[in-house]
């Protein structure tokens, strides 16, 4: 029948995807192991292009700018996006309801137009004030901008998907705002905490255009790094330092697959806790 | 301050950090820009008084030496290569999702993280991936060159070839989701019924899975077209002269070239097709679904 020969078809058209989707990064990391820095000819298995690495200061330092940009950024944007979106849950904003519509405009404009707006505004403050120097801190500001909207969205889905009686239940046992926090709303959005960490984790470290854009000398991150490398033409350790990269964002999928699969993951386990 | 009631101290106490941060560091640079394009181009391409239009001239191609239209181009080839890498990735993603979600329960997140996997890494890498790929003298520019497409010895990069598999790696994933998502809630009793009455497989589709797909379509389709429009790591690392989008005209201003009120007007007619897009995405949507409210 021809259901058959359509299953066939598409599993066939699955596996062809899957070639495309990972062949790149495939090729950056079997590479990355040349003895020759070339990506046309496999010369040899070599750990030297690692070496080198770690022996660059440039890169090192690109990389601690990396993993504390992604960090500082991340946890900022999920506590002030995350009152955010609790914040146009819970409160009848009244004359300020236009505010809402904020925390689409960064998911609507283009990076590149976000990064010039950003870059432009910190130069002229800089100039007048001598404050908000291109640097660390300025890219910090910026990444947090793009994550705090789609953290304020994560969160307020999730309480949307919540009964509001438990707000009134809250109420009832005289709760205060404090153990409200601590005892319902937190524990009730842990999950959306998680994912919209792993998620503005991963805007961050996927992000370049905002962050090129920002930087200042001292703060180059790995991916500018690997950029002014290509542009210079000067490639050697590109594969190795994308190999570190990519290899961490494994660690992030397998971590997101643990909090989605978890004991004490989002959804309940199989067996029901009926007793 | 004991005025305000304890709600609204609670409000702004949630509302106010987030809000004034987009508001500081978004809407008030973005406003600047605004007004830079308004500005001349002083010593070093900085903005200066006086008010002006000479950006915006300059931007639809008036220069020194009388009309180019290169920047028209530019602008052109943008929406032609969104479109083409948008139609490539509806292509790519339809059955994938649809794959997707006749599977086993129990494998679907897998196979979707498979699918999103590649997106978390850095978007530089990824090209570097592709740049790998299409360099001169490997399998794949070689086979390209034995096949007459290119001319021995030379890459696949830099290209508009090269620029659109990129353009469609990029974003794959930003429609493989939303289509996903209509998938797993697909009534298929409807797609049961046109088999019944024996519909061709098109028709099937037609009439049967695509109304019911079409609001995760949409969403997939601003998800994709609207980055895809902006794009300047792809176009810069994979694309030539011949494949610049308005992204990196607008950079440009910003870097060598050193124009800021041009690139300024550039950025605004980024914003003002990106804006034009949703619009004509929201018609398109309320028609293809019989007046029906669709996202957006």
């Amino acid at each position: 029948m021809s259901a058959g020969r359509l299953e066939n078809g598409l599993r066939a058209f699955w596996i062809v995807l899957l070639v495309f989707l990972y062949a790149p990064l495939a090729v950056v990391v079997f590479f990355s192991f040349n003895s020759i820095n070339s990506s046309a000819r496999f010369a040899g298995f070599s750990l030297q292009w690692y070496e080198q690495l770690f022996r660059n200061e440039a890169i090192v330092a690109a990389l601690t700018n990396t993993v504390v940009l992604a960090m500082v950024s991340t946890i900022i944007a999920v506590i002030i996006g995350g009152l955010l979106g609790y914040g146009f849950y819970r409160y009848r904003l009244g004359r300020l309801s236009w505010l809402v519509w904020l925390i689409y405009l960064p998911v609507i404009m283009p990076d590149i137009v976000f990064g010039i707006a950003e870059m432009t505004f910190f130069v002229a403050i800089n100039e007048r004030l001598g404050i908000l120097s291109p640097g660390l801190g300025t890219m910090v500001i910026a990444h947090v901008t793009f994550q705090v909207p789609f953290v304020a969205l994560l969160v307020n889905a999730r309480l949307l998907s919540l009964d509001p009686q438990l707000f009134e239940a809250c109420h009832d046992l005289y709760a205060g705002p404090w153990q409200r926090a601590r005892f319902f709303l937190l524990p009730v959005l842990r999950p959306a905490i998680l994912s919209s960490f792993l998620l503005a984790l991963t805007l961050s470290i996927d992000d370049f255009v905002i962050s090129f854009f920002t930087a200042g000398p001292q703060s180059t991150t790995l991916p500018i790094y690997i950029w002014s490398a290509i542009k210079k033409g000067v490639t050697p350790e590109v594969n190795a330092i994308a190999t570190l990269m990519i290899g961490s964002v494994f660690l992030v999928a397998f971590f997101s697959l643990l909090v989605q699969h978890g004991p004490s993951g989002g959804r309940p386990s199989k067996g029901g806790r009926r007793a | 301050m004991s005025v305000l009631r304890r709600e609204t101290r609670h409000m702004l106490f949630t509302v106010a950090p987030g809000a004034l941060f987009i508001l500081v560091f978004l809407v008030l640079p973005s406003v600047y820009l605004v007004g830079m394009a308004f500005l001349s181009s002083g010593p070093y391409g900085l903005p200066t008084l006086p008010l002006s239009l000479q950006s915006f001239r300059e931007l639809a191609g008036f220069g020194f030496l009388g009309w180019s239209p290169g920047n028209l181009y530019t602008l052109i080839r943008s929406v032609w290569q969104t479109l083409l890498a948008t139609a490539l990735v509806i292509l790519l993603a339809y059955p994938a999702a649809y794959y997707i979600s006749t599977r086993p329960a129990r494998w679907r997140p897998l196979m979707l993280l498979a699918i999103v996997v590649p997106s978390w890494t850095n978007q530089v890498i990824r090209s570097v991936g592709w740049m790998n790929i299409f360099a001169p003298g490997t399998p794949v520019s070689d086979l390209a060159a034995l096949l007459g497409l290119t001319a021995p010895q030379m890459g696949l990069f830099p290209s508009q070839f090269a620029v659109i598999v990129g353009l469609v790696y990029n974003f794959l994933p930003f429609m493989v989701l939303p289509l996903y998502a209509a998938f797993e809630r697909l009534d298929t009793e409807q797609v049961e019924a046109a088999r019944d009455l024996f519909a061709s497989p098109v028709a099937v589709f037609r009439h049967a899975v695509f109304p019911q797909t079409l609001p995760g379509l949409m969403a997939g389709i601003v998800l994709v077209a609207i980055p895809a429009f902006g794009m300047y790591v792809v176009t810069e690392l994979l694309g030539g002269g011949k494949a610049t989008m308005i992204g990196n005209l607008v950079a440009r201003q910003f870097a060598q070239a050193s124009n800021w009120p041009l690139g300024a007007a550039g950025a605004m007619i980024m914003i003002a097709v990106t804006l034009i897009g949703l619009k004509v995405l929201r018609d398109l949507g309320r028609r293809l679904s019989g007046d029906r409210e669709v996202v957006l």
